[in-house]
């Protein structure tokens, strides 16, 4: 169906940060905010959520204003995204457009006014968790980057780095494996436990596969919390104040 | 963006459940609205255009696709006679232009037929004039759609042997 114009500049790694990847929203110009947004990625039970936690705090005690938003946690969508992953009903294609709904509902509803008014936006998961998930899905890779046009590139993407066997000992000692998270419905099998391995598996070579693409600072997920969280703060702290450093002196002269 | 991506997350829904099907079945499915739809409206509402048909481009092209044209105020004639109450989201009213939902809807619905009127030329949209009557409307898209499907070459239902 598409007209025979202009390729349409999509997702690439080119993008700059702060900008719209591709097109971007017309109606909402986004140069210069002086917002940061720092993306936090990786698979599943990697620990995301507790080093954004962590990283939080530590960001707020230091004087920043921080905003947190998550994949699914839109208002808008995130009961829809519920009843449609409850029934039987979703395909690929549905299931790849609900995200991108609840992604853009966010991001102008929550990122954007953030990064306008100053904050530092983490997000736990970003758009490389859309396309892992519908790369192993067989979704058209160019179709959905010119879908994801409309993000901002983020200042940093983390990407927490782990292996399979050491992920399975994480989920099992927690949660345990959930369906969507084993991939089940790619029924590669009735057993929950091998489907949990080879879709995690693919999953962890679609992120391996845009870690230089996108620039993503990958950090080693094996280690304990804390030394997690230790360099995740030493770069954070990298990236937001060193010009801060020359003004202290400055100003003690 | 969120509502052009809802409503194509519906369309997604609708077309492989309800506009696939029956076409590998050999049968005729009728669209009340497709994708132009979209196009015409997110583009009216500031999304841009190239996004829109790329993030479309897993829909069907259509074998015969008709646009009902008729002048704005023709259409606020026919809305305003059945007293009808403008719909908000259909009056544009999302977008703050005005208060009023018969100005807002004139606003709003007019740049959407500018828009349709590019796609004419762009996708090759047979334009039938509503201005008329419906008989005559009516004649002239069995014209339309006689050209199209050869209804002696249609297949029967049961041409397998049971």
């Amino acid at each position: 169906m598409t007209s025979p114009s202009d390729p349409v500049e999509g997702l690439n790694g080119n993008g700059l940060a702060g900008r719209y990847y591709g097109r971007g929203i017309p109606y909402l110009p986004i140069e210069d905010y002086p917002g940061k947004l720092i993306a936090i990625e990786g698979t599943d039970g990697v620990g995301r959520t507790i080093q954004i936690q962590l990283l939080r705090e530590w960001l707020e005690v230091k004087g920043y204003g921080v905003v947190e938003t998550g994949w699914t946690r839109s208002p808008l969508m995130q009961p829809t995204i519920e009843i449609a992953k409850s029934s039987n009903t979703l395909n690929k294609l549905t299931f790849v457009l609900l995200y991108a709904t609840d992604f853009a509902d966010r991001l102008e509803k929550e990122i954007i006014p953030a990064l306008k008014a100053g904050f530092v936006v983490l997000s736990d998961r970003y758009i490389f968790t859309a396309l892992a998930r519908a790369g192993v899905r067989g979704v058209d890779r160019q179709w959905l980057r010119n879908v994801y046009g409309f993000a901002i590139a983020p200042h940093l993407v983390f990407y927490l780095n782990v292996d399979v066997k050491t992920l399975i000992g994480r989920v099992l000692e927690s949660r345990g494996m959930d369906f969507w998270e084993s991939g089940m419905d790619l029924k590669h099998g009735d057993d929950i436990y091998d489907s949990f391995r080879a879709y995690q598996l693919k999953l962890l070579r679609e992120y391996q596969s845009m870690a230089d693409e996108f620039h993503f600072r990958v950090v080693d997920a094996r280690r304990s919390i804390d030394r997690i969280q230790d360099e995740l703060r030493r770069q954070v702290a990298s990236f937001l104040e060193p010009a801060e450093k020359p003004a202290e002196t400055a100003l003690t002269r | 963006m969120t509502f052009s991506l809802l409503h194509a997350t519906d369309f997604a829904d609708r077309l492989l459940y309800k506009i696939v099907p029956p076409l590998k079945a050999g049968m005729i499915v009728l669209a009340d609205r497709y994708a132009y739809t979209a196009f015409a409206r997110d583009a009216t509402r500031g999304v841009d255009r190239q996004w829109v048909r790329e993030l479309y481009s897993f829909a069907v092209r259509p074998d015969l696709a008709l646009y009902f044209r008729v002048p704005i105020d023709v259409s606020v004639d026919r809305l305003m006679a059945r007293r009808v109450k403008l719909k908000f989201y259909e009056a544009g009213m999302d977008l703050g232009w005005s208060t009023n939902p018969l100005e807002s809807f004139r606003m709003f619905q007019g740049k959407v037929l500018d828009e349709y009127d590019q796609l004419v030329q762009e996708f090759g949209l047979e334009v039938v004039d509503a201005k008329g009557s419906i008989t005559e409307q009516q004649r002239y898209v069995r014209t339309l759609i006689a050209q199209k499907v050869k209804m002696s070459q249609l297949e029967m239902i049961d041409d397998e042997p049971v």
